[in-house]
């Protein structure tokens, strides 16, 4: 297994938030699940409101086929509905970000976090125009850069600061607390610096590769699902390929360059590639070495970049204007708007009323237990539940990180594998 | 007191009588019971002498077939001979289970300890036959077993003994020797004062009114120096005494602690492995965009190294090439879906009580 590889899985963005397609789908259309019976049962048990909501809403419900049971409830939105105004919003939330001035990293970090605070968070359930702002503003934290809120509030021109920080809570444990979001970005200038060092290498294709390659870095992967599927340098590697794909073809194959036998070089790659080699010192398991940057994992990698390649390819930064076209908004996001208007979370969707609530839920909680007898039932219910309550509260975690053990003997293993071990029991730079 | 008023001869109490031989203290003024710690039948000297003079005899009891030695013999320390077997059982479990709570890991481990070695001692007083017996081998084979750490144990707390007794000795010393220069120095200031006031006298005889009070000032000046003295002598042997007591008393040294078996040199990274596999950091690698920080002073003065930069660079383009999401997910390696969205689900449904914070 490749050190590097063993790294990048330690991260939380590939314990935590990296999915395969199906897992993704479902949990999307689980998440929708939950919130339409939560979201119905609030609905009718405000009978004022669901009266009025549901008067003119009753005769556009009956032919929907999302609509739940009853016909009193209004429309409530798909999983790929959902889906659609979540990259619909992640857009706006791009265009928020350049209209502030923000660095790269920050939004992309903020569309990172918003697109996985909607995968276990409905977009019934919470208000997203407000969720943008927040993850705008908390990505800001994440990245070091530190904005006063009154400052931040001005650019949106929001009046109340509350309206932001009443939701960064939230979006915290929507974000399961991992603040780490990995970018391409660097990356990108990595592998222009081993390119660049490749002899015979037009320096001018280079910068026009690179200038292509960071303005699709910075829409295509944050407003598809890239982040969820792709490794960070295999969506650099794609968005290089959809660049320029002779580079990325260059960098893949004179990395992967290892040849175990004359039969497979002979397929697809120049001799060429082969021979520059850069540099490898003599392998001393030459099965791991072919395992590590051989021509099947070569092929693999080919293979996972072309996929991504794919689904960057049907964002291209031209689409920007697809998202901002009055046409298109009118003809597709207009409507799920007003859908969403409709089905929306009553209790939830106020994030500051949703805030002071359980502020005084938490605060009546810790009380003594006299009040009306609704009240005593209430907290009857949270005490049933919060003996179960810290198991779960922990499981906002997720599991135990299955790490090593933090100590090695770093003699034994230096000795038999590496001489470097030994040397330097920290390993090479960072 | 035990003299009842009904018979007529004086009821001779054992004390009084030896059991053997009939004889009363009356008869004999110095006579003086002795016992063995084999079967603790008391008897007097007289008639220890005259059975076992002779080498190994029975106990002349009746019904009790203990041989016994002269060499065993000795008076009793306690009236009642019941304590006296207490005692010498207790004394003999102690010579063996010597532990000292140092020992032990914990302070409950040195209690159960105590507990087993006093239900031992209980089995061995006051134990049924075969309770005893039991009593005893236990006894027996953990002192077979322990006897090197039993021997160690032994001197090490005759050894404490020996320290405290010395302790205890050179504070006596030191009392003593306060109370003498104490006495000393009494002795010393009245004589001054005595010396001062003939010499008062002779200068007021001699008539000569000025000196007295340059007699007085120096006398006082003499004093000081005195006291002074005094106070640096004082210091000096109370460090040294306090030195004395620093090295009598390293003794709860641990010296038996196995040592933990060696564990290697700590890894702070957990084994993760720092030396890339898949790509070389090369010398000279560089981009433009970095290349206008190389002379700028803000980055330069602080000791900022490019290599960093470009390590860091080169390691996020290769990291992850190899991690093909979609398989190792399903395979499930991290966190798989399923959890995931339990756990969505969870707090989707119940989002109330865990924001509740």
């Amino acid at each position: 297994m490749a050190t590097e590889d063993a790294r990048y899985r330690q991260t939380s963005q590939f314990q935590l938030w990296s999915f395969s397609p199906t897992q993704l789908s479902s949990m999307r259309e689980k998440t929708n699940a939950a919130a339409r019976t939560r979201i119905a049962e609030r609905l009718s048990s405000l009978p004022a409101l669901a009266n009025n909501t549901s008067a003119p809403t009753s005769s556009a419900n009956t032919p929907d086929p999302d609509g739940t049971s009853t016909p009193a409830l209004p429309a409530f939105l798909s999983a790929p509905e959902e889906a659609q105004l979540v990259t619909f919003f992640t857009s706006e939330l791009l265009r928020a970000g350049d209209h502030a001035e923000m660095t790269d990293e920050i939004k992309a970090t903020a569309a990172a976090f918003f697109r996985r605070f909607y995968v276990t968070n409905s977009i019934m359930t919470y208000p997203p125009q407000e969720m943008l702002i927040v993850a705008l503003f908390f990505g800001c934290k994440a990245e070091g850069s530190f904005v006063s809120i009154t400052d931040f509030v001005k650019t949106f021109g929001r009046e109340n600061p509350e309206e932001i920080l009443a939701g960064e809570f939230l979006l915290c444990q929507g974000l399961r607390f991992a603040i780490d979001v990995k970018h391409p970005f660097r990356a990108l200038r990595g592998a222009l610096m081993e390119l660049a060092s490749h002899p015979n290498v037009d320096r001018a294709r280079l910068g026009a590769a690179e200038t292509r390659a960071r303005e699709i870095l910075r829409f295509s992967p944050l407003i598809t699902d890239a982040y969820f599927h792709y490794t960070p340098s295999q969506i650099m590697m794609a968005a290089l390929s959809l660049a320029d794909r002779g580079l990325a073809e260059q960098l893949i194959t004179q990395t992967f360059h290892h040849v175990a036998a004359p039969t497979d070089s002979g397929a697809d790659t120049p001799a060429a590639s082969g021979t520059d080699g850069p540099a490898k010192e003599p392998a001393p398991r030459s099965d791991d070495k072919a395992q590590i940057i051989g021509s099947v994992a070569r092929d693999k990698v080919l293979g996972t970049i072309e996929a991504c390649r794919d689904m960057l390819g049907r964002e291209l930064p031209e689409r920007r204007e697809h998202w901002t076209n009055r046409a298109v908004i009118k003809a597709q996001i207009t409507p799920l708007r007003k859908k969403l208007n409709k089905c929306r979370d009553p209790e939830r969707w106020n994030l500051v009323e949703l805030q002071r609530a359980r502020r005084e839920q938490a605060a009546k909680k810790s009380d003594s237990e006299d009040g009306d007898p609704d009240d005593r039932d209430d907290s009857k219910a949270n005490n049933k539940n919060s003996n179960n309550n810290n198991a779960s509260d922990a499981a906002v975690f997720g599991d135990a990180l299955p790490r090593d053990p933090k100590r090695r003997r770093v003699l034994g293993e230096g000795a038999g594998q590496k001489g470097k071990g030994l040397d330097d029991p920290f390993g090479g730079p960072l | 007191m035990s003299r009842k008023p009904a018979s007529a001869l004086p009821v001779i109490s054992t004390e009084d009588m030896c059991p053997v031989c009939k004889t009363i203290r009356y008869l004999n003024k110095d006579m003086e019971f002795l016992i063995n710690p084999e079967c603790y039948h008391s008897m007097c000297s007289n008639c220890v002498n005259r059975l076992f003079n002779d080498g190994p005899n029975q106990c002349p009891y009746a019904r009790c077939h203990r041989t016994l030695r002269r060499r065993g013999f000795r008076s009793a320390f306690f009236g009642d001979l019941s304590v006296e077997r207490e005692v010498d059982i207790r004394r003999r479990v102690a010579a063996v289970f010597n532990q000292a709570e140092d020992d032990f890991e914990t302070l409950r481990d040195f209690n159960n300890y105590l507990q087993m070695v006093e239900d031992l001692t209980f089995d061995l007083v006051s134990g049924g036959d075969a309770q005893r017996r039991a009593a005893e081998a236990t006894l027996q084979q953990w002192e077979a077993e322990h006897k090197a750490d039993i021997e160690r144990n032994r001197r090490a707390g005759k050894e404490a003994d020996e320290q405290s007794r010395r302790r205890l000795a050179a504070e006596r010393d030191a009392a003593r020797q306060r109370r003498v220069e104490a006495l000393r120095e009494a002795e010393e200031e009245k004589l001054e004062r005595v010396r001062s006031r003939e010499a008062e006298l002779d200068s007021l005889a001699q008539g000569q009114t000025g000196a007295g009070g340059g007699a007085q000032r120096v006398q006082l000046k003499r004093r000081g120096h005195a006291a002074a003295n005094r106070a640096v002598e004082a210091a000096v042997n109370t460090a040294a005494a306090a030195a004395d007591v620093g090295r009598l008393s390293i003794r709860g040294l641990k010296e038996k602690k196995k040592a933990p078996p060696p564990e290697g040199p700590y890894d702070p990274f957990g084994g993760v492995d720092f030396v890339p596999s898949r790509y070389k950091v090369h010398e000279g690698l560089t981009h433009p965009a970095i290349d206008k920080y190389k002379g700028d002073p803000g980055h330069i003065t602080g000791g900022y190294s490019f290599d960093e930069y470009t390590t860091r660079a080169m390691f996020e383009a290769f990291a992850g090439l190899g991690v093909f999401i979609e398989d190792e997910k399903e395979a499930g390696i991290g966190l798989s879906a399923g959890e995931v969205a339990t756990i969505s689900a969870g707090m989707a449904a119940v989002g109330d009580r865990m924001e509740v914070d």
